[in-house]
């Protein structure tokens, strides 16, 4: 009776804690009971959404040990202000905007490095996502000093319906569109200077509008003029706060970002045919993304600091656990290993090698890969949509985690589990510590038990049950997934 | 209504004969694809299309020719034992699809599209793994590649990453051949069921995912992969399992034991098996290092096309052997080059055998220097094509794809400029 008191108060506590407008929208739209998450769950699934990372084992315990009233907001604030937020925002925005050295993106290392950089500046200062897009679609001069023309270089065939077309799908979610305003990119015009790979994006002002009318997506129209930069008209009415489809596209993209399943689902494929499943709550998000200025942390906040963000894992809860993606999971063995693969572009010959312990989030160019990213379905950046990252588990990605020697090698090597092992001497010292850089929690006394009963009955050195101990972690369903 | 007894018997007669046809031809059918891929572009003038009598600007250092089997067929000199089974294979002399970049010319020559659409089409590999992914029933991957595919573009294309190669990596050549996930040397049997122990009751009183719908699927994914590691599947790729003498036939280099690595697959009934052999892009001191290069594959390549044909395979499986382009006949004699030869996707050779292909014959031709293709111009579709048609998978035939519902499995078959028709006149009747 105790524990079903304490449970119920730890419940209401959790509810009334973080219950915001998106709780309310969920109330009266269903009347679904969602359990939260508990600290732990809530600490490794915030890193992993925010960042892409594990928590180091430090700042777990640290968070999982305070009593600060507002610890989830907190550590929400401060994982939205790191460096790694920011970079696993240019990974996310890199594979959208297919940035690519090589086929069928053709930017070329300069041109990525460039982009990536740009990308880089504009989500640290966290531009206003308005902003933002005019700065990439208003973009031009050379590919290496205005690195947002990449983004007029990114197609194989450069025509302005291509280009239109990727517009329409990035920014509205429209995966068919009409060709009539692919007459606003008649004028991007592109030269090669003497520089190795570097292109200049201009606009051609010699040119005669195809019509001097546009009839755009919501019925409305814009004037082409000679002489005046059409992108600018195009652009205009695409950012527009009348235009709601543009600010609801991106703040379902968020959504989508931080549960795996948008309120409209693909995230980018809009349209009658595909209504969202909770209108009301879409609506929310919409007018608290224009209000704030279309600021994309903002809106994160609000979602991450709702009850629905911090309930359990479907059923019990409204989170899906979700495979971690590629890039996190091969950074998340390097981690745990100590032993980082290495990376090495294969253009421009002699090949360029990235420094030690580049992470994957980080390498920036879908043309630079390894086998094992590839297995976990690292994105190849070929289109703009979010499907081509497929966090499906399968056989032969356990295959992998089972029975690799390129991994058990690097277990065994392992200079974090060598020092691990001296530092804390004892089973349930490196159980604990072993749980807390994989997991981000306490072992529970039952797996105290089971791992000392393993130990015993195997007799196996400490370092040996460190290997054993984070190959079985790693194996695990709950290592496996965000949850 | 009244049928005319003659009518009834010809309709009669006729659809006896289809289905007799059509039983033949799935008899006949190709069941796999051993693809040897010279990754970086081999030198046609100096493996199948030679030519001796074009100075020493287009030969080079190898004027010597191999007189093969076949009347009035030549090779590359460093191919003696491969001249000597002429009779077992074609040549395709007039390669063509002008493109002079690695990952574009790879591209092209991998998936056939040279339609320049703004759509990334999967490999050969990959659309031969699709359509044979409801009939293939064995427990390996139906795409594999030895050591790893080239990964230079993105392999499943829009078909996805589930018809992707599997990469064995490790290599072959060495005692154990460790082929990720399959073969670990590092780990005993003992160990690795006492770890399995560990996971199963961990899994069971794990606090989030013990009842979850999540570890039912996990578990039988895992108990596949255990038949897998202590099954056939490990088995296929045990060397160890063939004789010495085997085993030097295809001699005890990379490229020899990938290629015994690959007739052992189709034993285990693979659809596609690429080897991957790399380094052939010998733009500094090529002949040197053509001098190394071509023995091995000569060795390789010939043993691999008799074991199968020893074996009763050879009809059964197609073996393609060429890179993303050739290279330029013309010798870059001066430095940094030092006779070296740069990228050529103008004019190329592929070679073909068995699975329906008839041997004994050159398709194409190039003109004296081998400059321009004179005769029969092959495009990658076309070739392609035909390997799909060998294998019972309609060329003209189309993909599910995600935005435009479907599109056609090889864009440029028929058209204009990126195609000249499918290869019928090597195909057996």
């Amino acid at each position: 009776m105790k524990k079903i008191i304490c449970m119920l108060l730890i419940v209401l506590s959790v509810n009334t804690l973080s219950a915001n407008e998106i709780d309310k929208i969920f109330r009266n739209t269903s009347h679904q009971h969602f359990l939260p998450c508990g600290d732990e769950v809530f600490l490794r699934r915030t890193f992993l959404v925010l960042t892409g990372r594990l928590p180091k084992s430090d700042k777990a315990v640290q968070f999982l040990q305070s009593v600060h009233p507002e610890k989830r907001t907190l550590l929400i604030d401060s994982l939205l202000d790191s460096d790694e937020y920011v970079r696993y925002m240019v990974m996310r925005w890199g594979d959208i905007l297919r940035i690519k050295s090589e086929f069928p993106s053709n930017l070329w290392p300069n041109g990525v490095q460039a982009y990536n950089r740009w990308l880089y500046e504009q989500i640290s200062t966290n531009v206003p996502y308005d902003t933002f897009v005019r700065n990439l679609l208003l973009s031009q001069g050379s590919n290496f000093r205005s690195p947002a023309v990449n983004f007029y270089r990114a197609f194989i065939k450069k025509t302005p319906e291509n280009i239109y077309q990727n517009i329409q799908l990035l920014f509205l979610g429209e995966r068919t569109t009409p060709f009539e305003g692919a007459a606003c990119f008649d004028q991007i015009s592109y030269k090669p200077t003497k520089e190795w790979k570097e292109e200049i994006i201009y606009l051609d002002y010699s040119k005669k509008p195809r019509k001097k009318t546009v009839k755009l997506s919501n019925n409305k129209s814009i004037q082409l003029q000679p002489g005046e930069d059409w992108r600018k008209q195009y652009t205009e009415w695409l950012t527009d706060k009348q235009n709601r489809r543009f600010a609801a596209v991106m703040a379902n993209r968020l959504w989508y970002w931080v549960f795996g399943k948008g309120i409209v689902d693909e995230p980018d494929d809009w349209g009658v045919h595909n209504p969202p499943s909770n209108k009301a709550l879409l609506e929310y998000l919409t007018d608290q993304f224009i209000a704030s200025g279309y600021d994309t942390k903002a809106l994160l906040k609000l979602i991450l600091n709702s009850g629905i963000y911090q309930s359990s894992h479907a059923p019990a809860g409204f989170y899906i656990a979700q495979r971690l993606p590629a890039e996190v999971l091969i950074d998340a063995l390097a981690d745990l290993t100590g032993i980082a693969d290495e990376y090495r572009s294969r253009v421009p010959e002699p090949f360029t090698f990235y420094p030690k312990g580049t992470r994957a989030i980080d390498v920036g160019d879908a043309t630079v890969s390894s086998s094992a990213l590839e297995l976990f379905g690292r994105v190849s950046r070929d289109v703009s949509l979010e499907s081509q990252r497929n966090n499906t588990l399968s056989a032969r990605q356990l295959l992998y985690l089972m029975n690799a020697r390129e991994l058990e090698e690097r277990i065994r090597k392992s200079n974090v589990l060598t020092e691990l092992c001296k530092q804390e001497k004892d089973i349930p010292g490196v159980c604990r510590a072993i749980t807390l850089m994989t997991l981000s929690r306490f072992p529970t006394d039952e797996e105290m038990l089971l791992y000392r009963q393993y130990a015993q009955k195997n007799k196996v050195s400490l370092r040996q049950l460190a290997s054993d101990i984070l190959w079985m972690q790693i194996n695990s369903i709950e290592f496996l997934y965000n949850h | 209504m009244n049928i005319h007894p003659f009518f009834k018997t010809t309709v009669l007669l006729i659809s006896m004969l289809m289905i007799f046809i059509a039983e033949d031809a799935s008899a006949r059918q190709a069941k796999s694809v051993i693809l040897v891929y010279l990754d970086g572009g081999p030198s046609q003038t100096d493996t199948f299309d030679p030519k001796p009598d074009a100075g020493r600007d287009i030969y080079g250092n190898f004027k010597e020719v191999s007189v093969t089997n076949v009347p009035g067929i030549i090779i590359g000199s460093k191919l003696p034992l491969l001249a000597q089974m002429a009779d077992k294979y074609s040549l395709i002399r007039s390669m063509t699809h002008g493109v002079n970049g690695h990952e574009t010319g790879h591209y092209a020559m991998i998936t056939g599209d040279l339609s320049g659409g703004d759509v990334v089409y999967p490999s050969y590999g990959a659309v031969v793994s699709y359509f044979k992914k409801d009939s293939y029933k064995g427990i390996l991957p139906p795409y594999i590649s030895i050591t790893a595919a080239n990964n230079r573009f993105n392999e499943g294309g829009f078909l996805g990453n589930r018809f992707k190669s599997f990469d064995t990596g490790g290599a072959p050549e060495k005692t154990t051949f460790e082929v990720e996930g399959i073969v670990n040397p590092f780990i005993s049997a003992e160990k690795f069921n006492q770890r399995l122990q560990l996971l199963n009751a961990f899994e069971n009183i794990n606090p989030y995912f013990k009842t979850s719908a999540y570890k039912h699927a996990i578990d039988s994914m895992r108990q596949h992969n255990i038949s897998f590691i202590f099954g056939e599947a490990g088995a296929s790729f045990d060397l160890s399992k063939e004789s010495k003498e085997v085993r030097e036939r295809y001699g005890m280099h990379r490229t020899g034991q990938a290629c015994l690595t690959a007739r052992r697959l189709v034993e285990a009934g693979v659809p596609f098996i690429n080897v991957r052999s790399t380094g052939w892009d010998t733009h500094k001191k090529g002949f040197q290092r053509l001098s190394d290069m071509l023995p091995e594959l000569d060795q390789a390549l010939s043993a691999l096309i008799a074991d199968l044909d020893e074996r009763g395979l050879l009809e059964s499986t197609i073996i393609l052997c060429g890179g993303e382009f050739g290279r330029t006949p013309r010798v870059q004699w001066e430095a940094p080059w030092n006779g070296g030869r740069a990228h050529f996707g103008k004019a190329f050779s592929y070679l073909v055998a068995g699975g329906g292909f008839i041997p004994g014959k050159v398709i194409g031709k190039t003109d004296k220097t081998g400059e321009e293709i004179v005769e029969r111009k092959v495009y990658p579709a076309d070739l392609i094509g035909t390997v799909y048609l060998l294998m019972g998978i309609d060329p003209n035939g189309t993909l599910p794809h995600i935005t435009a519902g479907s599109l056609p499995v090889l864009p440029s078959l028929g058209k204009e400029g990126q195609s000249n028709g499918l290869l019928y006149e090597l195909i057996k009747p």
